[in-house]
């Protein structure tokens, strides 16, 4: 058999149903054995990068199915596989597990500066879980079942693979011979540890029977080990408030009487305010980051810290901690709950305490999601998703892109169902929501999928709208539209004396856009509209878009300024701005 | 301010695999640790390569931090610090040196060298292996302005 060939095998045997990417003169050969096999759909984007958000779509979403697949995307050497470099990023700060296979010069040629070589390796390595370069035909079969095997096992994460443009072409030898049954890969260096030590589980449980105001962290990893459900148990039998991380929202109802909502810089103000409150911090599946800590010296200075994780490399990166469990979050939630040491108790002063914390900005935020519009009569990010959040009983897929949308998505949508919240939360890519919902449409094609973007993220792959088009995918897409890069307009305002460099832009007529794609079009900018719109999003039959005109003037609160502690936790817009900034001025 | 930080040494074993090496020298820089030396050799073991690092860290937390990097890329079978008093770290440095002959051989019943060569009357090429504060101490002693070029091998050690 040929490289080509063993390549199309070994992903037939891995259950690979999508190939998502864009051919050129270094993949051809894979690209034509495809065509001849038919072993899979393969599906064009229309920028490498969209192929790479698409492959982490289905990688996230078919997570919680009963198939799980690890997305695959595929592109040509050179700018082909460089264009792939931020959606590989991506994918490896928020530990999503795709294949990325790439296109290489003939072996003849590499090192020589050949049209269209990169050093993919070279580049890919620092931002991947593994890289590859298989230089043997033979080599090929192994490394695609390794790969498969590092991406899922673990802390998951994207690995690339590099291969030949001869490597492809050439036939193995004759007495070549793989067995998949058989195969174990070669790795002594790589090991984890899913299980949790006995005796650190116990010395868990006695700090978590003793702790007066303990507090629940849900992270990615409770999603990733799909024990949303464990976790809600855990709470509940024990009696302990839970605040989410970006990535934990959605691994258990979000309006759940224990729920706190998300943590960190633009968390709820009754999250934050319990964590700096508590005696007991209990983290599972999470790496404690400076959006989640702020400044680490002021970081819940009272509280001990209980640090479930499967990668090592986080415990005690950023926050010290008291317990260190190694291990997988869902075993050990699994064993947390069976053990007959653990108790409940009332905590009736802290969960007293919590309430008051609920009410700090409850009025406030009742107030402006009922108004709906901003000083200036344009529709407010909040009213909208609450709206969305509502219509759907907060069953949908939510895909948001990066900034002010992605912060009030994550802290207005009511997540009901496990594993429907997909963000781009470590490297914070603008442009992903478009193609990473495409993956999500894909991997869920009976379900809602909600791509929600700004102005300025939507157009960073409108191209994808190509894609939707051909591929005839209903996916429902929102541009929340104030005319700025709203979040960083935010941090003007607040930190920069409302000088707002490079944010306004200027947008094209996005009813036309949507037209030329031959998707229906809605423009929203009144609040009695909003409903009536997105209902006609859920009755419409195929892709959508929504063009919501927004306030420009929205600010996501509370915000814990960057570099700042809880105790700098802005909860209320310092009104009026563009007074404060003349005063500002006046005493210099 | 470094040379006032405490010594510690890394000794790491790994799989053999293309690209291993690039990998570490990239953690050093994306991490920004204070590397001071690092030396590589085939381990026992084949397909293995051993590996030690020595850098400069008074903060016990961050060398574990390092330790941890290390282990988790794949091709990292295992990394620990090494305690100094049950450990022997030892480098070799060949000089070349310019003085007269009788200041190296006044020299000889202390540090533990070997002139490999003789290039003029007053210029040798020498060899000093030892402990790395041996090889400092000897290069004192012979004067820096007699000191030439100087080529150490960085840190290679062995545990008791």
């Amino acid at each position: 058999m040929t490289g080509k060939e063993l390549v199309i095998k070994a992903l037939k045997e891995k259950n690979v149903r999508y190939v998502f990417g864009y051919t050129g003169g270094a993949i051809m050969p894979i690209f034509d054995e495809m065509e001849k096999r038919q072993a899979f759909t393969f599906i064009m984007s229309r920028h490498e990068q969209g192929a790479a958000f698409m492959a982490q779509g289905v990688s996230r979403a078919s997570l919680t199915n009963d198939e799980p697949q690890i997305g695959v995307c595929m592109t040509t050497s050179g700018p082909g596989a460089m264009n792939l470099v931020t959606a590989v990023a991506d994918a490896h700060m928020d530990s999503v597990p795709i294949i990325a296979i790439t296109g290489q010069v003939a072996t003849g040629v590499i090192a020589t500066d050949a049209f269209q070589e990169s050093d993919v390796v070279g580049v890919m390595m620092p931002i991947t879980k593994e890289t590859y370069m298989p230089l043997a035909v033979e080599e090929v079969e192994s490394t695609i079942h390794e790969a498969f095997y590092i991406a899922e096992t673990g802390r998951r994460g994207p690995v690339v693979i590099d291969i030949p443009k001869d490597v492809q072409q050439k036939e193995a030898d004759d007495n070549y011979s793989f067995n998949l049954k058989t195969f174990k890969p070669n790795l002594p260096g790589f090991f984890y540890h899913p299980s949790p030590e006995r005796d650190l589980i116990h010395r868990a449980i006695q700090m978590i029977n003793s702790s007066d105001q303990p507090v629940i962290f849900c992270g990615h990893g409770v999603i990733d080990s799909k024990a949303g459900a464990l976790l809600q148990e855990f709470a509940e039998k024990a009696n302990i408030p839970v605040a989410f991380t970006l990535h934990g929202l959605s691994a258990m109802p979000v309006d759940h009487p224990l729920s706190l909502g998300m943590m960190g810089m633009h968390g709820t103000v009754e999250a934050n305010r319990v964590i700096m409150e508590s005696d007991l911090i209990i983290a599972f599946g999470m790496r404690f980051d400076d959006r989640v800590t702020g400044k680490l010296a002021e970081y819940a200075a009272g509280a001990d810290v209980i640090h479930v994780e499967i990668d090592p490399s986080e415990i005690d990166k950023n926050v010290a901690t008291s317990v260190a469990i190694n291990a997988d979050a869902g075993r050990t939630l699994h064993v947390l709950l069976n053990d007959p040491e653990l108790t409940s108790r009332p905590r009736l002063k802290w969960f007293s305490q919590i309430d008051e914390f609920r009410q700090e900005m409850k009025a406030d935020l009742e107030k402006e999601l009922a108004a709906g519009v901003g000083s200036g009569g344009k529709l407010l990010m909040k009213t909208i998703i609450h709206k969305l959040s509502e219509l759907t009983k907060g069953q949908d897929n939510i895909i948001p892109d990066v900034g002010q949308h992605q912060m009030i998505a994550a802290r207005f949508y009511n997540f009901q169902k496990n594993n429907t919240w997909f963000t781009s939360g470590g490297a914070g890519t603008m442009g992903c929501s478009l193609p990473m919902a495409i993956g999500v449409k894909l991997a869920r094609p009976d379900e809602r999928v909600w791509s929600i973007s700004g102005d300025g993220g939507f157009q960073m792959n409108i191209q994808e709208l190509g894609t939707i088009m051909e591929q005839k995918l209903d996916v429902k897409i929102i541009i929340l539209n104030n005319g700025y890069l709203g979040m960083v307009r935010q941090w003007q305002t607040l930190f920069f004396d409302g000088r707002y460099a490079g944010t306004p832009m200027l947008s094209p007529d996005f009813g036309q856009i949507a037209s030329a794609y031959g998707i229906p079009y809605q423009k929203i900018d009144a609040v009695d509209n909003i409903e009536a719109g997105l209902k006609a999003a859920i009755d419409q039959e195929g892709p959508i878009v929504l063009e919501f005109v927004c306030d420009p003037t929205e600010i996501v609160l509370p915000m814990i300024p960057s570099g700042g502690g809880f105790n700098d936790m802005i909860i209320r817009r310092p009104e009026p701005l563009t007074d404060k900034k003349k005063e500002n001025k006046g005493n210099k | 301010m470094s040379s006032e930080m405490k010594r510690r040494a890394i000794l790491m074993f790994m799989h053999d695999r293309p690209g291993v090496l690039n990998k570490i020298s990239m953690l050093i820089r994306k991490k920004m640790y204070n590397v001071d030396t690092l030396t590589v050799c085939s381990a026992k073991a084949p397909g293995t390569s051993r590996m030690t690092m020595t850098l400069r860290e008074n903060d016990d937390a961050k060398v574990q931090q390092v330790i941890r990097q290390l282990e988790k890329f794949i091709e990292v079978i295992s990394a620990k610090e090494l305690d100094r008093e049950l450990s022997y770290w030892r480098e070799v440095a060949i000089l070349k040196i310019d003085a007269e002959r009788s200041t190296l051989d006044n020299l000889a019943p202390k540090y533990n060298f070997e002139i490999l060569d003789q290039l003029k009357s007053d210029t040798s090429i020498v060899q000093v292996v030892g402990a790395s504060q041996h090889i400092d101490d000897f290069m004192e002693e012979v004067g820096l302005e007699h000191i030439v070029e100087v080529a150490r091998t960085g840190v290679t050690a062995i545990e008791q």
